[in-house]
């Protein structure tokens, strides 16, 4: 059975004496795409890491595939995350490392194959493959650092697709996009769901960012969940207002969500 | 004057090989740790090195474990800092990390009696000093951090990359982390009394910075800044043995003049895309 299951239970992190993330209880079930909306400081990136073993919370369980993080030593963690495909904030990578297009997709492959075996003819062609279906092929032997800011993110996107993910976690991948790239970063996002079926977790702090194959959504307030459910239910303008602190309107359009200011 | 001579010379051809050496390992090293941001770590641990042999001098025991001991357990307590994880910065953790180890070294100088050229000579090197076995020495312990670099070629360019991805998704980062680390104080450790505390941090800094100027992809990065440390060192030697000029010097000069080269060169390069 394909994997992607995320549970926690009294999940809290604490950090200089403060609690920065409180959720009592969350599910996250195989295959499901779930937005995680939220205002800047809400937690969204937190619950992100915790949810993949970056940060240990203080107290509480984290699951994934059924399997108690906290006691795993550093090895077995590894070999549990393997199947998860990651695309962190721009701050958490150096963009500035002459690394080409397919040596950087081809790290995907890094934690499929053991330590010690080099990528195979095979690894390379499911990089090659990926490259080709972001339409990135002319952009192949590119540097990383030359490229625009969403074709990088298309090509985080085949490096996490090329490590064939069970679960993505994207942390804001369209932030400082455009509002055409942003369309099209999250078309793609989309695509991969409806295609691959793995579970996708993708955090934004726009509501309008999240495709209409986003059928669950979190709404995160100051560290705890303020809502989780449907989509439609939870991104309504009573619990969006407690969240945002201002009066607004939802707007839906060709099955997106765009906030309008009321005020 | 016969070139053929001085190459004739053992003396002069065995300073020339273990320039070579030191200047192509520290310049592979460096391309990790320049490639990591973190070329402070160099520094440190370089320094931890000479803390160890100060005091292995002052306590009369084997100077070539000390240094070992002392960066290995500097480089692994390195390893404790991870960025975004404490609450300092890792460069400011860092800094007072290389700042306590000058002190303990000053601190052992000012213990010592008698002469302390020996010791002194840990800041500038003495590579014309250098005997067979150390040669010997350093071209294992490169040749050791070449076949890490190899066979964990894939998990290390990760980790240069990005360390919240390798640890993410699973690849053993802590493992080869650790491992890098260990390797790091190993090479710096035995490169010390050759080309000294301060000359290090040049060769690890220079060669690499420059070579990430102008390569593309991740394998010509890699051997330019072998090649540019190594170049650092035989030219850096042989500018300073004809001119009469003190090595050190020379070596950390030339290393900074390959690094302005191909900065000036990327820059003209870009303007012309």
């Amino acid at each position: 059975m394909m994997g992607g299951r995320i549970s926690l239970s009294n999940v809290e992190v604490r950090l200089n004496g403060r609690s920065i993330l409180d959720v009592k209880d969350m599910q996250i079930r195989q295959g499901e795409f779930v937005g995680i909306i939220g205002t800047n400081g809400a937690g969204k990136t937190t619950l992100l890491k915790v949810c993949c073993g970056l940060i240990k919370p203080t107290r509480g369980t984290v699951k994934l595939d059924g399997r108690d993080l906290a006691g795993l030593n550093a090895w077995r963690k590894a070999n549990v995350r393997k199947h998860i495909g990651y695309i962190p904030q721009a701050a958490e990578y150096n963009a500035e490392l002459p690394f080409t297009l397919r040596e950087l997709v081809a790290m995907g492959r890094t934690s499929v194959k053991a330590l010690l075996r080099p990528l195979k003819k095979e690894d390379y062609e499911i990089v090659d493959n990926w490259i080709d279906r972001l339409a990135l092929s002319d952009r192949r032997s590119q540097t990383f650092r030359s490229l625009s800011g969403g074709e990088q993110q298309k090509a985080l996107i085949a490096r996490a697709m090329a490590q064939d993910p069970e679960i993505l976690m994207l942390d804001e991948p369209c932030s400082n996009l455009d509002f055409n790239w942003k369309y099209q970063i999250t078309e793609i996002i989309e695509q991969l769901h409806s295609e691959s079926k793995i579970t996708i977790l993708m955090v934004s702090h726009e509501t309008s960012l999240l495709p209409p194959g986003c059928k669950r959504a979190i709404l995160l307030h100051e560290g705890g969940i303020l809502a989780d459910g449907y989509i439609e239910d939870v991104l309504e303008p009573k619990s969006l207002e407690k969240a945002y602190q201002c009066r607004m309107d939802i707007l839906k359009l060709a099955g997106r969500r765009y906030t309008v200011n009321k005020s | 004057m016969n070139l053929t001579i001085y190459f004739m010379d053992s003396f002069f051809f065995l300073v020339i090989l273990a320039g070579a050496i030191a200047g192509a390992s520290t310049g592979l090293l460096g391309a990790y740790v320049v490639g990591m941001r973190m070329p402070f770590i160099g520094i440190c641990i370089s320094h931890s090195a000479m803390v160890g042999t100060i005091y292995s001098i002052l306590l009369g025991v084997n100077p070539v474990w000390g240094p070992i001991i002392f960066s290995a357990i500097s480089s692994m307590s390195l390893g404790m800092v991870r960025p975004g994880r404490s609450r300092i910065d890792a460069n400011v953790a860092l800094a007072i990390f290389f700042n306590l180890m000058l002190g303990l070294a000053f601190l052992g100088i000012g213990l010592m009696h008698g002469s302390r050229s020996e010791v002194l000579g840990l800041l500038w090197g003495s590579l014309l000093f250098v005997r067979k076995s150390s040669v010997a020495v350093i071209t294992i312990s490169g040749l050791v951090f070449v076949v890490f670099a190899v066979l964990f070629n894939k998990e290390l360019k990760v980790l240069l990359f990005s360390r919240t991805i390798a640890s993410a998704t699973g690849v053993h980062d802590s493992f080869v982390y650790c491992f890098f680390l260990a390797l790091c104080g190993l090479i710096l450790a035995v490169n010390l009394p050759l080309v000294g505390g301060l000359m290090i941090f040049s060769l690890i800094t220079c060669p690499a910075a420059a070579a990430y100027q102008i390569c593309t992809g991740h394998r010509s990065v890699i051997v330019a800044a072998t090649f540019f440390g190594m170049a650092s060192a035989v030219i850096g030697f042989l500018v300073s043995y004809y001119l009469d000029l003190p090595t050190g010097a020379c070596i950390v000069i030339v290393s900074a003049t390959i690094f302005a080269v191909s900065a000036i060169y990327r820059a003209l390069r870009c303007k012309g895309d």
